[in-house]
């Protein structure tokens, strides 16, 4: 019953954050307009991977990601122009970080932005716009797309400001807000329609309708990139699970801060673009553990831990830090071959690791996945680019109970990757 | 640095025990079982390989084309698909874009014969057709990307002799019938590989089912070499052959 919850929770958490924080508009496009007198520029990427996944536990299994955004550049007048942009993505079965999805689970979007850019002077810009976004969601059962549980539809704008301090290094900030209403049609408490039989609709009430507001800073210069992210989520309905064992009337409310640095860069023969970034998650939700389902109250109280039924104060919150270092070398002109290393360190700073019966540990949980990949790149002519690559994956955690996620795996993963983009 | 080697060196230690046994017959048992729940997705994937879904080749009028494979070989899918050309690009005024109609049938030849001439099968019937439109424009000397609609349709329908009837997963099957109908948008982009050498990546999307697929081609004078990914498939890749000639 608790792992359920617990799995919806963050199933939320990274799928928010990362449909309005991973997908900004083409960066490209910002130098393309300076110089670009054409009325019209068309933007054109598309993205496939697809790879057979070998994990330590269970069956291989194959999966993709297809990437596609179809964009348009209308210039009005020297000043104003219009942006454009369509995004389909899929995201297929893969080896996912603990605490997040299942390998099977699968999400497809279509997203819509609608940008205005005006010029206000040479060095200042502003971009007002509006997006929509319809995201399905299915699980190893195969449902139908249209009824995925987790499907999602939110809507809202953005204003966004670019100061432009250096144009020979391509150097300029972007000072962005956006606001998001987000919605789940599908989405209902399953335990509370299983526990009282004899409801007819329903249960769930927009219990994870939110709204998401989102600040952010972000510097580039001269390849190098850094930014400051700020995301606060509002439920509209959730209310805070109390150390009693029962919902009070608090709204939940998750924070998180992200600060982000990185280059890419080219030097002789060498593409190297690592990045490195730290988040911390707080949310005031709590979380009740059922040992099993129909525990009841045993031992201490609910907060000594050796209870079968165990109340996790500020169970959510955690701290993260990702390092990805991506590299190429160029053997010649159409050939590369690369490496990289990315690192996935979560450090829970309430919630307790467990053993394998489900008893908590008196140590926090961490979880770590690292992943070293080796590739050849053949890049096709100007625009499209082949990858082979082979990854090793390693995740581990101090949470050795594993009835429902793994937390402690190893996975072999072997694919082949396409890129067009114009 | 370090640091670093003895990561890279447990990493590559692990890497023995990251291969589990891999149980090929449960696999097998979870693709049948996906055939079975939704026949006509299955046959449709094939229907996609033999789908001439690219534009034609600047200064062409016309085309005929067949799949060669996997629908003719092994799945025995006669076909023959078309496009021509209502409108070369530029020719109306400058920046007015190629317009190509397609479409395409096709019938399966063993479905025909099993219904003939075994004991087993009572009648079998398993075609499809597909109707549509491309529109592409060049947005550099080097790239074209295009557009397209097209209406796809397939039947699959297949009934036992009674008493004749096969197990499968432990469950008699009697008949099935499938059917499959969808509209598909289409946005691709192509980039020439050399003198009348193209290579082109495509996605189909159907917008009431929601089935979708992307397609990698390339192709010259007479054959096209494809890659088509059906990531909700039950086969996910389909190498692909196909003949056809320009005119």
């Amino acid at each position: 019953m608790g792992i359920s919850f617990w799995n919806k929770k963050k199933f939320f958490t990274g799928l928010l954050l990362a449909a309005f924080t991973l997908t900004p508009l083409p960066s490209t496009l910002y130098a393309a307009v300076a110089e670009d007198s054409k009325i019209f520029t068309p933007y054109f990427d598309m993205t496939l991977m697809e790879a057979a996944f070998m994990p330590s536990q269970g069956n291989i299994f194959s999966g993709g990601n297809i990437n596609t955004q179809v964009g348009l550049l209308t210039r009005i007048t020297q000043k104003d122009s219009l942006f454009g942009l369509y995004n389909f993505n899929y995201a297929g079965p893969a080896f996912q970080p603990q605490d997040s999805k299942q390998f099977t689970d699968r999400s497809m979007s279509h997203g819509f932005n609608f940008e205005y850019r005006r010029n206000l002077n040479e060095k200042f810009r502003v971009r007002p716009g509006v997006s929509f976004l319809t995201d399905y969601s299915r699980t190893g059962a195969n449902e139908a797309w249209k009824n995925g549980l987790y499907n999602m539809n939110s809507y809202g704008g953005q204003l966004a400001v670019d100061y432009n301090f250096s144009f020979e290094r391509n150097g300029f900030v972007t000072a962005a807000v956006i606001a998001r209403k987000i919605k789940f049609p599908n989405y209902t408490d399953l335990l509370t329609e299983f526990q009282t039989a004899g409801n007819t609709s329903e249960t769930g009430g927009g219990l994870q309708d939110q709204t998401l507001t989102q600040f952010s800073l972000r510097p580039n210069w001269n390849g190098f990139f850094g930014g400051f992210t700020y995301t606060l989520q509002g439920y509209k309905n959730q209310v805070v699970v109390n150390d009693t064992g029962v919902y009070g009337d608090t709204r939940q409310k998750d924070k998180t801060t992200t600060l982000d640095a990185g280059f890419r860069q080219k030097l002789w023969i060498f593409e190297l673009s690592p990045m490195l970034s730290y988040t911390l998650h707080r949310s005031n939700q709590n979380f009740v553990r059922y040992k099993f389902l129909g525990a009841t109250p045993t031992g201490g109280s609910l907060l000594a831990g050796d209870s079968d039924v165990t109340f996790v104060e500020g169970n959510y919150d955690y701290n993260e830090m990702t390092l990805s270092i991506p590299m190429d070398l160029n053997i010649t002109g159409k050939w590369a071959v690369g490496g990289s290393i990315n690192v996935t360190r979560r450090l829970y700073t309430q919630r307790g690791a467990r053993d394998s019966d489900n008893n908590y540990t008196d140590t926090r949980q961490k979880n770590v996945m690292s992943t070293l990949t080796g590739s050849i790149r053949k890049r096709m002519n100007d625009v499209a680019t082949m990858r082979l690559f082979y990854s090793l994956m390693v995740a581990s955690s101090n949470n050795k109970f594993e009835k429902y996620m793994p937390y402690n795996y190893t996975g072999n993963t072997l694919g082949v990757a396409y890129q067009l983009s114009y | 640095m370090k640091r670093l080697t003895f990561m890279l060196t447990a990493l590559l230690c692990l890497n023995g025990a990251a291969f589990a046994a891999i149980d090929w017959e449960s696999k097998g048992m979870q693709m049948v079982g996906e055939i079975v729940a939704n026949p006509s997705a299955f046959f449709y994937d094939f229907q996609q390989d033999l789908e001439g879904t690219t534009p034609l080749p600047p200064g062409k009028s016309f085309s005929v084309q067949t799949g060669l494979f996997p629908t003719l070989i092994p799945m025995g899918y006669t076909n023959l698909s078309g496009k021509y050309r209502l409108h070369a690009e530029g020719r109306l005024a400058p920046g007015v874009p190629q317009v190509d109609l397609i479409g395409g049938y096709w019938d399966m030849i063993w479905a025909k014969m099993a219904a003939k001439q075994s004991d087993t099968v009572d009648s079998a019937k398993f075609n499809g057709y597909y109707v549509g439109a491309i529109v592409s424009a060049s947005v550099s000397p080097r790239i074209r990307t295009f557009w397209g609609y097209k209406h796809s349709a397939l039947a699959a329908n297949l009934k036992f002799n009674e008493g004749k009837e096969p197990e499968l997963l432990g469950t008699k099957v009697n008949s099935f019938e499938s059917g499959f109908k969808d509209d598909f948008l289409i946005a691709g982009i192509e980039t020439p590989k050399g003198i009348n050498k193209f290579w082109s990546m495509q996605l189909n999307y159907g917008v009431r089912t929601q089935t979708f697929s992307t397609k990698l081609s390339w192709y010259g004078k007479f054959f096209e070499l494809g890659l088509n990914i059906y990531p909700e498939g039950v086969l996910v890749v389909h190498p692909v052959w196909n003949f056809h000639v320009n005119f």
